[in-house]
């Protein structure tokens, strides 16, 4: 009588039938593709590359400051007054809208941080000032264009990315700033830039993440950025419209296409994760 | 010392038992340099390479090149067998044993994702290496199903050998266990791959609802800190004792002590500690991870998903089991375990490979170079390329006839065969034996009976 083989069974001490490297039907049966992917529409796609545009608008903003303070198109003190009120008006829908209870003293600690910062920054503004002074300017240049890159590469546009890191975001915009505020011409005049510098990459992204996906938001910087850079250089409003449509429409059709293409591979090899680490 | 050093030396025994000439090449331990002779005249080379990271040699394919072709040449190897996807000197010396025409098989213990960027560099790392490599050995099919990806090595081209365990040192010693209280071992380094964030958990939970529980940990590692801090803030000082880094030779003692052995590996691809515990006639209880559930039969391990409420889950039936009788007597654990694995039948089932990659043909430089090409690293084409022509310029300079042939060590004219065949102890001669060359990361100090050679 002929003995039938055993059936094959995925342990190690029952297939002695079988030859070493023999593969079974159920091969890779536990393998699982792209588990965790979520579908991502254009309309997200193009809203997510929006974030970076907005962040990009709001240093074209900052930079377009020092370019009318530099050429002196316009008064320290007009860009002073109107920045600070813009600032206020912000402010106080922000916390008119977002702060429910203890609003009075939510405000009186606010104001003692502005007093605190306004009175040092204007102390301090002549060593600031002088602080990179010896540098030439073609290196301040090439220092502010690479920090401002790092700022827009590290800035948190919400995704928990692990290169997402707003310390340092935010220290590359303010040392940019210090950069440029060395070629101003007073120390007032690096003191009022500096003031921008706080409020442009310090308070707006905290009022704009509240709007984040807003359409109108959006457009609205987009068209204030290129209407500033048309009034500064064609060139470079023309390389602005440039890299917003790279940013905001070529992108996020790129990243829809290779979507497609992804391949995550899952399987009873995979690590375990340690959800419930709290004791 | 390590699985993998414990996997050679002992598969290493049973080779020259075989009739296998066995040499062992490792890079130096600090003081450790030159050529030792271990039990049964294994030899083991300590090369003069200097470790730069994680006890690996930096992989820089031609720097050793000399030295591995010298003893290639001196030593008559045939075969070459690397050990372990993140030891250098094995990848170096496969790639210079294929250009010198050996014959070549690699045996990847450990599983690997494919999403983190480390992943993603050894992963293409391997599929270099292995493109061109005779036959894989992996000690799990979940192991196999891991290489096969991260590899691209077709199926037919790797084989499922297990570890195994060395049940004479493994025996179990009932009496040795305390009778008031329940111990639960736990016997592992103490790092984040090893569970031990579940493992302090579990401690802190379980502990309070079962008064008699008493927990014996080994080993050592860079969480122990946390283990300390539960054992402090719970007041389980009396209950929780931690015995620090242990040898391989005091294992068997701590292991006689519990009645359980929790396993809380996140990922595995064998687990040799199970095999060893349950040989000590302990219940297992072990998350259910890579090669695991592949290991012991389910009458002889609790599975469980690695989480805190399974984990506690499957101590607890454990316990009630313990507590009903309803468990395996630990001789007849012990003998299972004894017929389920042994080193004797990884030789053979290894020597099986050996004999399957001998007769396979040697490959043209235009044929090893095409099956690197697969890999889609080209440049590794020309540190091939290299390779071979600094072994061919090592033909005129130091021919092969110029090389001195090492003479076999003796210890006795013969051999006595530790495996039984037909029932009676056999005998094989020292001399005309086939050569066998191993890869590895480490042989430990801790290794027996060794003799330097000056």
């Amino acid at each position: 009588m002929i003995q039938r083989q055993r059936m094959w069974k995925k342990n190690l001490y029952e297939n002695i039938d079988y030859p070493d490297n023999y593969t079974d039907k159920t091969f890779l049966d536990e393998l699982k593709k792209n588990v965790h992917i979520t579908e991502i529409s254009p309309l997200t796609a193009v809203f997510g590359a929006g974030l970076v545009t907005q962040e990009m608008c709001v240093v074209v903003f900052f930079v377009i400051v020092y370019v009318y303070l530099y050429n002196g198109w316009i008064e320290p003190e007009t860009v002073f007054v109107q920045s600070s009120l813009v600032a206020a008006v912000a402010h106080l829908t922000y916390r008119t809208l977002l702060t429910k209870n203890n609003y009075y003293e939510v405000m009186v600690k606010d104001l003692r941080t502005v007093l605190i910062f306004v009175v040092f920054g204007y102390v301090l503004s002549p060593i600031l000032k002088t602080l990179t002074d010896t540098i030439s300017t073609d290196t301040i240049y090439a220092m502010t264009t690479f920090m401002m890159i790092i700022h827009l590469i590290f800035f948190d546009y919400g995704v928990p990315a692990a290169i997402v890191s707003s310390s340092l975001s935010l220290n590359a915009a303010i040392f940019g700033s210090v950069c440029l505020a060395s070629r101003l011409s007073s120390p007032f005049h690096a003191f009022v830039l500096l003031s921008n510098a706080v409020e442009c990459f310090v308070l707006l992204p905290i009022l704009l993440s509240k709007g984040r996906g807003s359409v109108t938001v959006l457009a609205a910087m987009i068209t204030v950025a290129i209407y500033a850079l048309w009034t500064v250089s064609l060139i470079m409003m023309f390389l602005f419209v440039c890299v917003t449509l790279f940013v905001t429409v070529l992108c996020p059709f790129w990243f829809l296409r290779w979507q497609n293409y992804k391949d995550n591979i899952y399987g009873p090899w995979d690590e375990a994760v340690v959800h419930d680490t709290q004791m | 010392m390590g699985g993998v050093e414990e996997h050679i030396f002992n598969l290493s025994q049973c080779l020259i038992s075989r009739g296998y000439k066995v040499i062992v090449l490792t890079h130096s331990y600090g003081e450790r340099v030159g050529v030792r002779y271990m039990t049964n005249g294994l030899k083991v080379f300590y090369l003069p390479v200097k470790v730069f990271y994680n006890q690996c040699v930096l992989p820089t394919m031609v720097c050793s090149l000399p030295l591995i072709r010298y003893i290639l040449i001196r030593e008559r190897i045939t075969i070459i067998h690397g050990h372990s996807a993140f030891s250098a000197l094995a990848h170096e010396a496969m790639v210079i044993g294929k250009l010198m025409g050996l014959k070549t098989v690699f045996t990847d213990h450990s599983l690997f994702g494919f999403a983190d960027a480390s992943a993603i560099v050894t992963n293409k790392l391997l599929q270099m290496s292995l493109a061109d490599c005779n036959h894989c050995i992996c000690v799990s099919h979940t192991g196999k199903e891991n290489t096969v990806l991260r590899a691209r090595v077709h199926c037919d081209r790797v084989s499922v050998i297990p570890n195994a365990v060395d049940t004479a040192a493994f025996t179990p010693d009932p009496s040795r266990r305390s009778t008031d209280t329940i111990t639960i071992v736990v016997i592992s380094r103490l790092v984040y791959r090893k569970g031990v964030d579940l493992m302090a958990q579990v401690i802190a939970e379980i502990c309070p609802r079962y008064p008699q529980l008493h927990f014996l940990i080994g080993g050592d590692g860079p969480k122990r800190w946390l283990l300390e801090e539960v054992r402090e803030r719970c007041g389980l000082q009396d209950r929780v004792t931690l015995l620090g880094s242990l040898e391989h030779s005091q294992v068997r003692s701590v292991l006689t002590r519990g009645h359980i052995f929790l396993n809380t590996s996140l990922t595995e691809a064998y687990c040799m500690a199970i095999v060893e515990a349950a040989a000590c006639g302990l219940q297992v209880v072990s998350t259910k991870v890579g090669g695991i559930p592949e290991v012991l039969p389910s009458d002889l391990i609790y599975l469980t998903e690695p989480n805190v409420p399974s984990l506690l889950l499957g101590l607890e039936t454990a316990l009630a089991n313990l507590r009903s009788g309803n468990v395996v007597p630990p001789l007849e654990c012990h003998r299972r375990v004894a017929s389920l694995y042994n080193w004797m039948d990884v030789a053979r089932r290894t020597e099986a490979v050996y004999h399957r990659v001998a007769g396979e043909k040697s490959k043209t430089l235009g044929s090893q170079l095409r099956s690197y090409m697969a890999s889609g690293v080209l440049p590794f084409l020309l540190i091939i390329s290299l390779a071979h022509l600094m072994l061919r310029f090592l033909d005129w300079m130091v021919p092969q006839q110029n090389i001195d042939i090492a003479k076999d060590y003796n210890i006795t004219s013969h051999i006595t065969d530790l495996h039984h065949s037909n029932g009676e102890v056999h005998s094989q001669t020292y001399r005309d034996r086939r050569k066998l060359s191993w890869y590895e990361p480490a042989l430990s100090k801790q290794q027996m009976n060794y003799k330097r050679v000056f």
